[in-house]
């Protein structure tokens, strides 16, 4: 983005729809139609069209990603960006590690002593905050309250809540997920995907 | 923008003057009833309302049945809020000022405030609104944000992600007005950025204007960059010159040279909006490939010469050549220049060949329904060409057509058209099948067919161009769909798509009886019945055969703007004014006769076309000179009535003339 860039010269293009390449599998495509369905019209189906996204280009959303989405909408492609760059569940900055453990740091789990968590999982992690291991194992993210205030300190991982946490279960937490083939994202964005989809049959 | 709630009307109170105002009507244009006005950034009269910036807090309040008033507790955005009974509005009250002090300190909080390299510095709603409402000292001592500086969304337009307020004009225009929705806000909160997708070229064919929306600097043009201050700017109304859609721009100049275009407000042609062609097209005023001087040929050589010496030329050539001239234009020629080449040929020189169409197959052009009276279509049937491309203005209405006031759209085109996007239905046409479409239309039996029928069944139009003319079997095609018109009551279209392609088929520059059109002119000079050919502005190297003819031409004159391929092949090269280097009037698509003056004189000796038509009729046919273009707009109303309007004072927004098709002037010249 800091690039310079001659003014005047031709800018590089947004694909055009038949040069995308699209990765939906046919089941995602089949569950998006039947998402479309639950809505008065496409621009209302972008939030669950990402989440099918995440969890289809291996939990998170590249540029490509967000362009397939609002291909399949019929939206463009800067509106698609706008909403997955508003929303941090939606990972569109880098890929994430195969799991990804969300601290939660806001009032009630700092006080239960989440910043302790935080300095335990760096410690043994080796990385900070917002970094990846150097096997691609973990992601350590900081996130505002979770609504689990009665867990603190509580972790994130995929659509699961721990807590409330110390530093012992935090060996056994790593020790378990090592041994988890579904990226965490991933898992996540399917169970926010079966919601949706269960919700519009009520 | 007025939400006009029926026809109701509501008494509001503002700053103690009791006035009528629509119901509904948003309290940010009431106010502008009684002269006031309510400071905004993110509101503008032409796009919905979103209420972003908070500028415009007022205080409300509303009157009770006791006649006491009660006021809300917290100020309101005026941009927002819809006028209703016994609403009592204070703009002028001490807590607005403070409001408005306090949102200008919070948005300066994240602008660079570099106001003096900043090319909106001097224009700028933030500059004015700070001076006139914000806050005189600055409490801030942190270190600003710093974000990306000069980034080129586009060759045209530069983002300043610094300077934005966030405001969203940028991104509404394209969503709202333009449509493509092209750019958005990334991220959130103070990291809110507007931009395209991953920053890629921002390609929309209306960009240019969010660069005059844009409330600050954040925008801004890659032409104009660092070229003026505001302020050493002078500005004059013109019409643009880059189509025949003839939008009314701000020709700004400085010391004599162009700078820039900026639209300028009619609400019939263009509203206020430009398209990039004509925002950024202009830039041939300062080329350095304009002509200066005269040229005369000798041998293999262009001399210099005096405007005496080039007509001494000029009428031995012609006069050698007999009546085996011809003439052929474009269409960037006011009306004035184009009546008298017109005489020159068909009056003084006795050839029936002049042409100003430069279309594979030759037609006239056919225009029902003026530009803004699309708005009020219910069906619309776009034909062959891209609106977008051809008619840019005649394009936004439509998509405000089809999106405001529900008009149904089909597009039947060659190629994916920007209009596709809010079309009901929208069919392509296969290479060379142009013809063959038509005539599945017009025979009413395919689903197409009966989607059109459906689409112009009640008060609708069809919409095309004289480019359609360029496909094989686009002139026959064209004549089917105006048939089909007339039987199902429906307007026809065909606009012409040159600068003042109208004016000149309304002047007859066209043949005339038995004389040769553009394509006989140029196997004319080829097969050596024509001896004498006049190119005025127009370049015909570059269609087929051009080259040929030229070079065929015994005595060949070319007169233009600028430098083209066309002028290596001439005896004599006469350099003309631009359009806003003239006074002038033109004719846009829709008939609209608008008036020009002259912004900034004509480089070295270049004379504007009239000028150089009556002093060459003066040496061929002892008459009157024309002093001046009014005279000459004279003459052409007394030809004919259609251009009365022009004789007098046009109205600012021009006048549309009337369409009466009584045989113009082709037959026996003006
Ligand atoms: S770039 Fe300008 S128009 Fe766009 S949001 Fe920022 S301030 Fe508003
Ligand atoms: S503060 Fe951690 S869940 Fe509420
Ligand atoms: S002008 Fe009203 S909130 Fe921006």
């Amino acid at each position: 983005m800091s690039e310079t860039v001659a003014i005047g010269t031709p800018r590089p293009r947004a694909p055009r729809p038949e040069e995308l390449d699209l990765k939906f599998s046919e089941s995602a495509v089949a569950e998006l139609d039947a998402l479309k369905t639950h809505y008065p019209d496409l621009k209302s189906c972008i939030l669950p069209g990402l989440w099918i996204a995440q969890r289809e280009y291996g939990g998170w959303l590249p540029p490509e990603a967000i362009a397939e989405v609002a291909f399949r909408l019929n939206r463009s492609f800067a509106e698609v960006e706008g909403v997955a760059t508003f929303y941090t569940m939606y990972n569109t900055a880098h890929k994430p590690g195969r799991h990804m453990i969300e601290v939660c740091t806001c009032l009630s789990c700092h006080v239960c002593g989440a910043y302790r968590i935080v300095d335990y999982l760096e410690e043994k992690l080796g990385v900070k905050l917002g970094e990846t291991t150097p096997d691609g194992m973990f992601t350590i993210h900081e996130v505002e309250c979770l609504d689990a205030c009665d867990r603190a300190p509580v972790l994130q991982i995929g659509d699961q809540y721990v807590g409330p946490v110390t530093s012992e279960m935090v060996d056994k937490i790593l020790d378990d997920l090592r041994k988890v083939e579904t990226p965490s994202a991933v898992q996540l964005s399917d169970a926010v995907v079966k919601v949706h989809l269960r919700d519009g049959d009520k | 923008m007025a939400v006009d709630e029926g026809h109701r009307t509501v008494s509001v109170t503002i700053n103690g003057i009791e006035i009528e105002v629509p119901q509904g009507e948003l309290i940010v244009e009431s106010v502008k009833r009684l002269g006031l006005e309510i400071p905004v950034f993110c509101y503008h009269p032409r796009m919905k309302p979103v209420g972003m910036c908070r500028m415009c807090l007022v205080e409300i309040g509303f009157k009770q049945p006791d006649g006491s008033v009660r006021m809300m507790p917290k100020p309101q955005a005026g941009c927002t809020l819809p006028a209703s009974e016994g609403m009592v509005v204070l703009t002028d009250s001490e807590s607005v000022h403070r409001d408005r002090k306090g949102v200008l300190e919070f948005l300066l909080v994240n602008h660079p405030l570099d106001c003096p390299v900043c090319d909106r510095g001097g224009e700028c709603p933030l500059q004015n609104n700070t001076l006139a409402y914000g806050p005189s000292t600055s409490r801030f001592i942190d270190l600003k944000r710093h974000l990306p500086k000069a980034y080129p969304l586009s060759q045209y337009v530069m983002l300043d992600l610094e300077r934005c307020i966030q405001c969203g004009r940028c991104v509404r225009f394209t969503e709202e007005i333009s449509g493509e929705h092209e750019l958005a806000f990334r991220f959130r909160g103070a990291s809110m950025q507007p931009s395209t997708f991953q920053l890629l070229d921002f390609e929309s064919k209306f960009s240019g204007n969010v660069i005059e929306i844009c409330p600050v600097g954040a925008l801004t043009s890659a032409q104009y960059r660092f070229r003026a201050r505001p302020w050493d700017l002078q500005t004059t109304p013109a019409v643009c010159t880059a189509c025949s859609n003839g939008c009314n721009v701000w020709f700004d100049h400085r010391a004599g040279r162009f700078v820039r275009i900026n639209g300028r407000i009619n609400e019939g042609v263009n509203e206020e909006w430009t398209c990039d062609k004509g925002k950024f097209g202009h830039d041939y005023y300062n080329s350095t490939d304009r002509l200066r001087t005269p040229l005369v040929r000798k041998g293999d050589q262009f001399v210099e010469a005096t405007w005496a010496e080039a007509y001494e030329e000029i009428v031995k050539g012609l006069e050698s050549a007999g009546k085996d001239v011809a003439g052929l234009c474009g269409t960037r020629i006011a009306n004035e220049g184009l009546f008298l080449f017109n005489r020159l040929f068909k009056q003084v020189l006795g050839s029936r060949s002049v042409d100003h169409r430069w279309t594979r197959t030759l037609g006239t052009s056919r225009v029902q329904t003026p530009i803004a009276g699309i708005e009020g279509k219910k069906g619309v049937l776009v034909f062959g060409s891209n609106p977008a491309e051809d008619l840019p203005i005649v394009f936004l209405r439509l998509r405000k057509a089809a999106t405001r006031n529900g008009t149904q759209v089909t597009v039947v085109t060659p190629d994916v058209t920007e209009a596709d996007a809010f079309a009901t239905v929208a069919s392509r046409i296969g290479q060379g099948d142009v013809l063959k479409v038509a005539q599945e239309i017009v025979d009413g039996q395919s689903e197409l067919a009966r989607k059109v029928a459906d689409c112009l069944k009640e008060d609708g139009a069809i919409v095309t161009s004289d480019r359609v003319r360029n496909l094989p079997g686009g002139g026959e095609a064209l004549r089917l769909l105006e048939d089909l018109a007339a039987r199902c009551g429906a307007e026809f279209n065909c606009y012409p798509t040159g600068p003042n392609a109208m004016g000149a088929e309304l002047l007859g520059v066209l043949p005339g009886d038995g004389g040769l059109d553009t394509w006989g002119i140029l196997q004319g000079c080829c097969s050596g019945t024509i001896k004498a050919l006049w190119l005025l502005d127009c370049d015909p190297t570059t269609v087929e055969g051009g080259d040929q003819a030229l070079e065929s031409a015994e005595f060949l004159v070319y007169q233009g703007v600028t430098r083209s391929e066309a002028t290596a092949f001439a005896n004599v090269v006469l350099p003309m004014a631009a359009p806003a280097e003239q006074d002038g009037t033109w004719t846009n698509c829709e008939r609209r006769l608008q008036r020009m003056t002259q912004a900034i004189a004509a480089p070295g000796d270049s004379k504007p076309a009239w000028r150089i038509f009556s002093e060459v009729i003066l040496r061929l046919q002892p008459s009157t000179p024309f002093f001046n273009p009014r005279e000459i707009m004279k003459a052409i109303a007394d030809a004919d009535p259609r251009f009365l309007p022009g004789a007098s004072d046009l109205p600012e927004e021009g006048a549309i003339l009337s369409a009466t098709t009584q045989a113009a002037m082709a037959g026996d010249g003006a």
